[in-house]
């Protein structure tokens, strides 16, 4: 085992460990200022304060009826969740047909899909609620204010990212299982299932986290398509950033803390899923 | 671009054509759920999005917006004249320097999280977090940070500098993107790094290479796919990024930071101006297109190399 | 690998069947008869949520006793998410029924026509026009017989003062003239204190003090068609806002980054004079501070700068009017419960209780004026009745936004220390050029 780590090893040790320790200076000091800042008064953040001049827990129990986070806490695993699955697993079957067949409009197809990614969300919000809607007035199907809704939009956001992280991963596997399955008789499908989706694992959990994230950062789409039972934690969380008309100090405090509330669930299944994170070809299938 | 999409479909009857064993059946099928999704709920909205932009929609005709007067491309004339360009400009220099600056920082988190050691959950964790807090609270704390009498002067010593307007304000944007940005490189990076073959290692390790050597002739070329593409998808997130300079700065934006989707956004919501507005973003779309295209083409990220042929 | 599979699968499953749930759950509520919900707007309140939700829950108590439907609640977080709200709602014919919005965004809401303009018989149904504090009316509509705006709650502007700072520099009252103002602020300002406390970097609080001076001087900055942005009052006024900091040196040189709660914070520290442009609103953050129990409202000034007394022609504004008006949209199925909803929310007695849970004052006429006799507000209800509304078009909106980037493209002149004439006269010139094609456009 630990000549396999040594043959694998990347970096020397002192460099590994200077490098490990900046990066996460660098994530954590301005973190340690949003824990802080959720620790103190409203007033004292909005005093410029780093340490604050009075600790309170009391935060982190009022976020709770500021806002109606766990409502929307709730939804966005939902939402979120079943576009991650979908977005990764229908991202892998498209990729897979772009990369193992040759057919005409195959290289439009792949650049069209970068193309997509370049349209500005403000210049969709409009339009897309209009067709939402119109489905509503004209095919009697409610779709605005649904869970179901806020899943398609981010389903089809999330598509071509997904697709293309597919696409440069299938591209370095190998053919020869699947060849070897294909003379045995199995069907495309059966491929997929069988040998395509074990063996990008990782790929696909990478293209999974960041189709969730879209949709757990979304707040354009998310405060047009939802209703206060639908709304996302990213609306929810908005709901701090509020500043009162009339000029009273928003609840900064509460808002670190209902932001590391909301990032809590996603580090956590982050935690979960990162062991799929490793071993690429020779740890994942084909063994 | 309808038709582009459309080309599967056409492809298909074309079918009976003599190719290899494993292309006789080829499923393009798999494609339409994907395609029809991108269809209704992209390009339909594409195509009134461009409408929109050829009739003057504001708030005294929004009510009754099928109605609004069509005046063709007065919109995009307006918008070549009211600062689109300048704006498309800070938009696009600033999403390359985040670009370029993340893209080092993503690949040495990726590498030196690649090997397992105790903890190593915890420390990747901790890189995702800048990714996962909201833009609005990302924004919210590096503004409370960079006050003029703020944390940052206080340990830089640099009292009172202004670096929420005036010309420090656009290298503040780029700072903030960056801390805010570099784990979807990481990511990428990381994903990247999977896919390097076990026997790669140890032939190197064989070779007795070098770490530096073997880092950057053996692994690194390995990441070339997927951190290309990060970097395209980064820099175009990073351009139509509204949320981190509207909180940063307020609206009306400083001139230094003007950027893109303010000004569209400004336009939009502020000036209910939305088929100036949606000329402004078709426009800078077009811009941003241009040189996407051109990249795609150099960098050949689309050309599959062992893929399909044998 | 395979149970890694199956729970995936389940997962996916579970996960799916959950939205389909929801999509279920939604269609209930639109049903007919006595069933009928009715949808309300309101901005989310986070400075007292738990009283906002009781009194929530006591509308809609009150409103099921009087009519059996109900009412549902609907909250955005900021002014944005409120704009983007009416404007899907009113492109696509569905959305709220009733919608809260602030005073000046109320001309931008009548140039959409996307919402009930009062009639006779209108003003009959929520109890009349007469039970209003006549001075809310003003931004209703252009003129008495184009209204749309209702009043629901108003918010006017005054200045927090320090009573002991003030005390101690030897000042009697506080200032009632801009130049008055200024002086004191001097003689306020010394070691570690500051005169005045100002939000320059506000997206808001410039326009409202380059309005006021402007107004008091005599030069509203709109006339029917022509904005009168390039005008003398205009540049005095902006000389004295920027002077503050850039000549007389009465402001912490910090504030070139306050937005609003910025500078409230910075009064609450209990080291400066005067906080200028605030509301009741603020009352709780102000008591979280050092200046807990040692502060008091005052009157703004309303005599322009560089005046002992007021022009003949200027107007004696304390405040804009401010606060937020109902609107009944146009596209509504459930009109009549709505004007039942106004009718309810502008009652004396709720308006009272809403004022006792919030801090923000009746429109009510009635109410307000058992108000009047509380000394602490004394100041507050005067501002409230000399409040004046900013000028009723669709354009509003673009003269606003120019009128503040004069002050945000200034401030890094002013981080410097010195603004010179040729620069204010340079942006106050493109502040009128967008001014007036905005207003070239409206209709």
């Amino acid at each position: 085992m630990s000549a396999h780590a040594e043959a694998t090893r990347l970096l020397p040790r002192p460099l590994l460990v200077t490098i490990t320790v900046l990066l996460c200076a660098m994530v954590l000091v301005p973190l340690s200022y949003i824990v802080l800042a959720s620790l103190n008064s409203d007033v004292g953040v909005a005093a410029g304060e780093f340490w604050p001049s009075s600790f309170g827990l009391g935060s982190y129990s009022k976020i709770w009826t500021t806002a109606d986070l766990s409502t929307g806490i709730v939804n966005s695993l939902i939402v979120c969740g079943c576009t991650a699955v979908f977005s990764a697993l229908l991202g892998t079957t498209t990729a897979y047909v772009l990369v193992r067949y040759r057919f005409r409009g195959r290289l439009t197809i792949l650049r069209g899909l970068v193309g997509l990614q370049s349209i500005p969300g403000t210049l969709m919000l409009l339009p897309v609620f209009v067709l939402f809607s119109s489905a509503g007035n004209y095919l009697g199907l409610t779709v605005v204010g649904t869970r179901w809704g806020l899943f398609v939009a981010y389903l089809t956001f999330a598509l071509p990212f997904s697709t293309w992280v597919m696409v440069t991963y299938l591209r370095g596997l190998p053919r020869e299982l699947e060849e070897a399955a294909r003379t045995e008789g199995a069907s495309t499908l059966v491929i997929l299932r069988r040998i395509i989706f074990p063996l990008s694992l990782p790929a696909i959990v990478v293209a999974a986290i960041f189709a969730f994230l879209l949709g757990w950062n979304d707040v354009l789409f998310a405060s047009v398509l939802t209703r206060p039972e639908t709304q996302t934690a990213a609306v929810a969380l908005q709901i701090f950033g509020s500043s009162q008309e009339g000029g009273a100090v928003p609840v900064y405090s509460q808002m670190m803390a209902a932001a590391l509330v909301c990032a809590a669930p996603v580090v956590i299944l982050y935690l979960i899923f990162q062991r799929y994170l490793v071993g690429g070809l020779t740890a994942g299938g084909v063994k | 671009m309808t038709t582009l999409l459309r080309a599967p479909q056409k492809a298909a009857p074309k079918e009976p054509r003599r190719r290899g064993a494993t292309e006789r059946q080829r499923p393009l099928w798999l494609l339409t759920p994907g395609g029809l999704l991108m269809v209704v709920v992209i390009l339909i909205p594409l195509v009134l999005a461009l409408w929109i932009s050829l009739i003057d929609l504001d708030q005294y005709t929004l009510r009754r917006w099928v109605e609004a007067p069509f005046i063709g491309l007065a919109n995009y004339a307006e918008s070549l004249d009211s600062g689109l360009l300048h704006s498309v400009w800070i938009s696009v220099s600033f999403a390359v320097l985040a670009t370029a600056a993340t893209v080092p920082i993503g690949i040495a988190a990726a590498v030196v999280t690649q090997n397992a050691y105790r903890g190593r959950g915890v420390v990747r964790a901790v890189f995702l977090i800048p990714y996962v807090l909201p833009s609005f609270v990302v924004a919210s704390v590096w503004r409370t940070m960079l006050q003029p009498d703020g944390i940052v002067n206080r340990i830089l010593g640099t009292d009172g500098t202004l670096w929420l307007n005036g010309p420090k304000s656009y290298w503040t944007l780029v700072l903030v993107e960056i801390w805010a940005a570099w784990p979807f490189i990481y990511l990428m990076a990381l994903a990247g790094l999977q896919s390097v073959d076990h026997e790669v290692h140890e032939a190197s390790a064989v070779d007795g290479a070098g770490w530096w050597p073997k880092l950057t002739r053996v692994i690194l070329p390995y990441l070339r796919g997927p951190v290309l593409l990060a970097c395209l998808l980064a820099t175009l997130n990073h351009i139509n990024n509204f949320t981190l300079p509207f909180v940063l700065f307020g609206a009306p934006a400083p001139d230094d930071v003007n950027v893109m989707p303010m000004l569209v956004y400004v336009t939009s919501f502020q000036s209910l101006r939305f088929g100036l507005s949606a000329a402004m973003a078709v426009v800078s779309l077009i811009l941003v297109l241009i040189p996407l295209f051109v990249y795609l083409r150099a960098v050949r990220l689309d050309v599959h190399d062992e893929g399909v042929r044998r | 690998m395979r149970t890694g599979k199956f729970l995936a699968l389940a997962g996916a499953t579970v996960l799916a069947a959950a939205l389909t749930a929801c999509g279920g759950d939604d269609d209930a509520g639109g049903g007919g008869g006595a069933g009928k919900t009715l949808d309300v707007l309101i901005a989310a309140n986070t400075q007292y949520p738990d009283e906002f939700q009781a009194w929530q829950k006591s509308i809609s108590d009150k409103f099921k006793a009087a009519t059996g439907a109900t009412v549902k609640f609907e909250t955005f977080a900021t002014a944005n998410d409120e704009l983007t709200k009416i404007q899907t709602s009113v492109v696509s014919g569905s959305g709220p029924d009733v919608y809260a919005v602030g005073t000046t965004f109320t001309p931008t809401a009548y140039s959409t026509g996307a919402f009930v303009k009062m009639g006779d018989e209108e003003w009959k149904k929520i109890g009349g026009k007469e039970k209003f504090n006549p001075a809310t009316l003003g931004i209703s509509g252009p003129d008495e017989q184009n209204q749309v705006g209702i009043p629901w709650v108003s918010r006017p502007f005054v200045m927090a003062y320090n009573t002991e700072l003030l005390k101690a520099a030897g000042i009697a009252k506080p200032a009632t003239t801009w130049d008055e103002l200024t002086q004191q602020a001097k003689q306020l300002t010394k070691g570690d204190q500051y005169g005045l406390a100002v939000a320059y970097k506000d997206n808001f609080d410039p326009w409202k003090f380059v309005w006021g001076m402007s107004v008091q001087a005599g030069n509203p900055l709109v006339e029917g068609k022509t904005a009168k942005i390039q005008d003398p009052a205009v540049q005095k006024a902006y000389q004295t806002y920027f002077g503050w900091l850039a000549n007389d040196k009465v402001v912490d040189p910090a504030a070139v980054g306050w937005t609003n709660p910025q500078a409230v914070a910075a009064f609450a520290k209990g080291k400066t004079g005067y906080f200028l442009l605030t509301t009741p609103t603020a009352t709780n953050s102000l008591e979280q501070g050092a200046v807990k129990g040692k502060w008091a409202f005052a009157l703004l000034p309303t005599v322009p700068p560089g005046a002992t007394s007021r022009p003949a022609n200027g107007v004696e504004a304390a405040s804009i009017l401010s606060g937020d008006n109902l609107l009944v949209a146009d596209y509504s199925k459930n009109k009549d419960l709505a004007f039942e909803y106004v009718k309810l929310v502008t009652e004396p007695d709720v308006q009272l209780d809403y004022y006792k849970k919030f801090g923000s004052m009746p429109a009510n006429a009635a109410a307000l004026q058992t108000l009047s006799s509380d000394p602490k507000l004394g100041p507050v209800t005067e501002a409230a009745k000399k409040s004046v509304a900013t000028p009723f078009t669709g354009a509003w909106g673009d003269i606003q936004l120019a009128l503040t980037n004069v002050a945000v493209q200034s401030l890094p002149d002013l981080a410097k220390g010195s603004i010179s004439t040729a620069q204010i006269d340079a942006r106050i010139a493109d502040a009128q050029k967008s001014a007036q094609s905005a207003l070239d456009r409206a209709k």
